[in-house]
């Protein structure tokens, strides 16, 4: 339909071209105006010589080091004398100095010349008045303050003379300092300091990584979508978990949690007693699997069922015992071993049977330091460990319980049960989500966010079964627009309520939180803020509920993974150095901040990497166990694992390969290891002390990069 | 018996892969299902064990309402019906026994799973079944040091350790050479003969249907075209099933 002559077009089209280009030229010359690209600094002849200082000097790195001893050989210079003062004469083979003129006034040009030193020799010359302090001064040839002897033992030189008020006529000194070498060549205390530095660096990494593994492996399930995308519950049975939830972790937490700490206390008593009551929980766990041996029966009886939440009982109580005596054995042994350190350290130093000795020592002391820590990390966490055990045992219990019942109810009592118990849910989940959003700005835009997403959800339902009761499946596109728009135009509706309705923009705009004004409800107090976000739960909840009953199946499993998926990516968007100025404030300045800080970047980049091998198994083992009638969990131990364990391995230790990198620069922030060291060394502009650190980290991060490359070869 | 009424799948994208499909397999009987690509054989398979839900109809095997079955409900009853693949889904990288024995986890507790604990019976009949496969001296090596055959009779044993009544085989000699696919097809048709188990198989190869099946089912577009027998597949049958350009071509 295209009249225009074919001429005529290529020319329009070589006239877009030539736009194109020069607008693309125009952003990109933006670009260099942006950045201050700049021709005249680089060729600063003052900057020239600074660059060329520091890089000379960070190329000479201090790695070695010699005792020296300082001969100050000095010569006396006559300051604003008229005449010319006779030269002194001198001539014998020890080393001497001679300026001439000698006198002069302040600015005159004078030549130093030094004579029978030794070759090679590091010197400097100092100007030395009568009073007040010596001023180093520079060699007019070389522009700087450092001497080499040259091969004949000689130096020769100008420096210019001070200019120092109220000196005229006195007899000033010119010093001229030789640092002989003395004693044997060693490594340099700066050297020594790099090395314990660069260790401190390869354990922080270490630690941070395998810190992240078991959280990062744990949430890529979460976040691979083949295996979460199938994950679907009756709405019902899922409400119904959700109700129990925070009932469980109230329970876990006040029962639970005591017999977890109590545990602890009496481990903390007496260690044979301890160890002895170790049989209890394995038998414990003995008798449920044993009870558990029993072939799956067919029809599963109400008192099967009942059995079954028994075992989640037991099995909950065994759980939180088992962690309590691994907390308090682990601080029983911590203990133990430290004592035990302390009582045979040797004293004394001599000679490498006793560092091996002292070695030895530190190696028990640290063990029982680190157990004592793990022990510590389980009291400190035993109420929340309690309380998720409470809640997801609860949860499953009462879920196990009630789906037979629920599964008979049919028809409009589903719905109408379904409205209720969507109400709750809407109620809980948008208390937890206020009970976020209060805490900063940007959070509280969590409540609108998530109102949005629940209306948006409300009208595809309802949609759906709307033309689900007119038979039809499949959608015209003018169908699934329109349902597109109405879900869009409820979404907006749903948010604006709710930043209305909770005051988000004035949050938003000032960066003050919400009031914490509270009322009386029914002899409680509840927030203004948390109730009314909670009241918006509880409508949008019970038309979820209402619309979508208890039998309809909900894909549970992808609001985890959308969930999990985006926490990932919004943690491994901020980079460590970030994370490691907000645990510098917390923790403090050290290694501790900076492990951190690797920690929880590492555990977003690996849950993601993880996850995405996990979405690339194949699936046709999955398929064939799930034929054969295995479980989730037995389906993801057999067929997935498998699979995905040399990637696992492999991407671990290019993560640790990352990490080292990264804690060497993250001491800059303030988080401990070889980068604090460099960040000292440059500030103190001791270039050739940071030469050191760089190139131990150039050698450490090369051997690593090989090393992991290696492995990561052999493995896939 | 297994017996299948009205049943429709109808993809969310709208393609219907099976319409309103009426079937009844007696117990025991070997049933070749053919057609072309695409026209529902191993959807039509997999819902029978509901690996794929189907969208209208009912499947009852006997007397039990498969496609009313919850999730607990659903596991227990594919412990009962065996499965194989065309591109045989064993753990390439798990031993040869891991996957045989990996057929048992429906009737193993999830906590032995973890533990990667089978009971000694399991790790037994492991062997027999591997055993009455013909490979059992591979049972130690890993999944993907076999060949194609090989992984598809390790496929027979995972399925045989379920201690299967019925067998569902979606097209499980396509990827194999004429020679193993025979080997393959005989172990089903002894699983057939001694063990009593109904075989559901899926095929590309007329002859092959004609060599080991009673019955013939021929989908086409997701609608029954013939169900009868092998014999009655004439020339002009074979034209309705695969279309006027198809030429039979044996697999030897």
């Amino acid at each position: 339909m295209n009249h225009t002559p074919p001429s005529r077009r290529a020319a329009l089209r070589n006239l877009l071209i030539v736009l194109a280009i020069t607008l693309g030229a125009g952003i990109y010359a933006y670009g260099w105006t942006v950045t201050d690209i700049d021709l005249e600094k680089p060729q600063d002849e003052n900057r020239q010589s600074n660059v060329q200082n520091a890089l000379r000097e960070l190329l000479s790195p201090r790695i070695f080091d010699q005792d020296r001893e300082i001969i100050t050989t000095s010569t006396p210079f006559l300051m604003d004398c008229e005449g010319e003062s006779p030269a002194l004469s001198d001539s014998s083979d020890a080393p001497y100095v001679r300026v001439t003129p000698s006198c002069g006034k302040a600015g005159d040009v004078v030549m130093i010349e030094a004579f029978n030193f030794e070759s090679g020799v590091q010197a400097a010359i100092r100007w030395a008045p009568i009073e007040g302090q010596r001023r180093p001064r520079e060699v007019l040839e070389t522009g700087r303050e450092e001497i080499i002897i040259d091969s004949t033992g000689d130096f020769k030189g100008q420096i210019e003379v001070p200019r120092i008020s109220g000196s005229s006529g006195q007899i000033h000194q010119i010093e001229f300092l030789a640092a002989i070498p003395s004693g044997p060549v060693r490594f340099s205390k700066i050297t020594d300091e790099v090395i314990r530095r660069m260790a401190e660096t390869i354990f922080m990494a270490l630690v941070a990584t395998s810190l992240s593994i078991p959280i990062s492996a744990a949430l890529s399930f979460f976040a691979a979508h083949n295996l979460m995308r199938p994950v679907r519950v009756p709405t019902g049975n899922l409400m119904i978990a959700i109700i129990a939830l925070p009932i469980g972790w109230l329970i876990g937490e006040n029962i639970l949690s005591v017999i977890g700490r109590e545990t602890i206390n009496f481990f903390q008593g007496d260690l044979e007693v301890s160890v002895l009551s170790m049989l209890f929980p394995l038998v414990g766990l003995g008798m449920v699997a044993a009870s558990r041996s029993v072939a799956l029966l067919e029809t599963p009886s109400l008192s099967h069922r009942l059995r079954s939440v028994g075992e989640h009982l037991v099995f909950a109580l065994v759980l939180v015992f088992l962690i309590g005596v691994l907390g308090g054995l682990s601080l029983v042994i911590g203990d133990g071993l430290v004592h035990f350190a302390d009582s045979i350290r040797p004293a004394g130093n001599v000679g490498a049977v006793n560092w091996l000795a002292t070695a030895g020592v530190d190696g028990i002391n640290g063990t029982g330091n680190f157990l004592n820590i793990v022990g510590g990390l389980i009291e400190l966490s035993i109420n929340p460990i309690g309380g998720l055990i409470g809640a997801f045992i609860l949860s499953s219990s009462v879920t196990k319980l009630t789906s037979g019942a629920l599964r008979s109810i049919e028809g409009v009592l589903a719905h109408v049960l379904g409205g209720a118990m969507g109400a709750m849910n809407g109620v809980l989940v948008f208390g937890f989500i206020a009970e976020i959003a209060k805490g900063a700005a940007l959070l509280s835009l969590l409540t609108p966010l998530a109102a949005a997403l629940f209306a948006q959800q409300i009208v595809i339902l309802g949609h759906a079964s709307w033309w689900a009761r007119r038979k039809k499946v499949v959608l015209s596109p003018i169908e699934r627009i329109n349902r597109w728009i109405i879900a869009l135009a409820t979404a907006v509706v749903a948010f604006a309520i709710t930043f209305i309705q909770l005051r988000v923009g004035r949050t938003v705009v000032d960066g003050t939180l919400p009031s914490l004004e509270t009322i009386d409800l029914m002899g409680v107090e509840v927030t203004r803020y948390l109730l009314n976000g909670m009241i918006i739960g509880g409508v949008l909840g019970s038309m979820f509920g209402l619309v979508a009953g208890t039998r309809q199946p909900f894909s549970i499993g992808s609001v985890l993974y959308n969930v999990t998926r985006n926490i990932l990516n919004g943690l491994r968007s901020i980079e460590p150095l970030i994370m490691g100025i907000v645990f510098v404030i917390w923790v403090g300045i050290g290694p501790f901040a900076g492990v951190l800080a690797l920690m929880l970047h590492s555990i977003a980049s690996l849950g993601k990497l993880y996850s995405e091998q996990i979405e690339t198994i194949d699936e046709g083992p999955i398929e064939a166990l799930k034929a054969t009638g295995a479980g989730h969990l037995q389906t993801i131990i057999y067929a997935v694992v498998p699979q995905i364990v040399p990637p696992y391995v492999a991407f671990t230790m290019y993560r640790w390969d990352i990490n080292v990198r990264m804690s060497t620069i993250i001491g800059f922030v303030g988080g401990g290891g070889i980068g604090l060291l460099l960040n000292q060394q440059i500030n103190l502009l001791r270039y050739r002390d940071a030469g050191v650190a760089v190139l131990a980290i150039a050698i450490v991060v090369s051997i690593l990069d090989y090393a992991s490359a290696t492995i990561r070869e052999r493995i896939t | 018996m297994l017996i299948i009424e009205n049943l429709t799948k109808i993809y969310e994208n709208g393609f219907k892969a099976l319409d309103k499909i009426n079937l009844e397999i007696p117990d025991g009987q070997f049933v070749a299902i053919i057609g072309l690509s695409g026209s529902g054989k191993s959807t039509l398979l997999r819902c029978i064990n509901r690996l794929i839900e189907p969208t209208e109809g009912r499947i009852v095997w006997n007397g039990i309402d498969i496609t009313a079955a919850n999730d607990d409900e659903v596991r227990q009853i594919r412990r009962h019906i065996g499965m194989i693949f065309q591109q045989f889904n064993l753990v390439r990288r798990s031993k040869v026994i891991t996957n045989v024995l990996s057929g048992r986890l429906g009737y193993n507790n999830s906590l032995y799973s973890f533990l990667n604990y089978f009971p000694k019976q399991d790790r037994l009949s492991a062997l027999a079944n591997l055993e009455r496969v013909g490979i059992r001296d591979q049972a130690f090596k890993r999944a993907s040091e076999l060949s194609g055959g090989q992984q598809q009779r390790v496929g027979i044993a995972r399925a045989l350790m379920q201690q299967p009544e019925l067998m569902l085989a979606d097209e499980p000699v396509a990827s194999l050479d004429p020679a193993t696919s025979h080997s393959v097809m005989k172990y089903l048709e002894l699983l057939n003969k001694e063990d009593g188990i109904t075989v559901l198989c899926s095929l590309h190869f007329l002859s092959l249907a004609r060599a080991y099946a009673h019955r013939v089912i021929a989908l086409k577009g997701g609608i029954l075209q013939f169900d009868g027998l092998p014999s009655e597949i004439d020339e002009n049958r074979f034209k309705e099933i695969y279309g006027e350009e198809a030429i039979e071509v044996a697999i030897s």
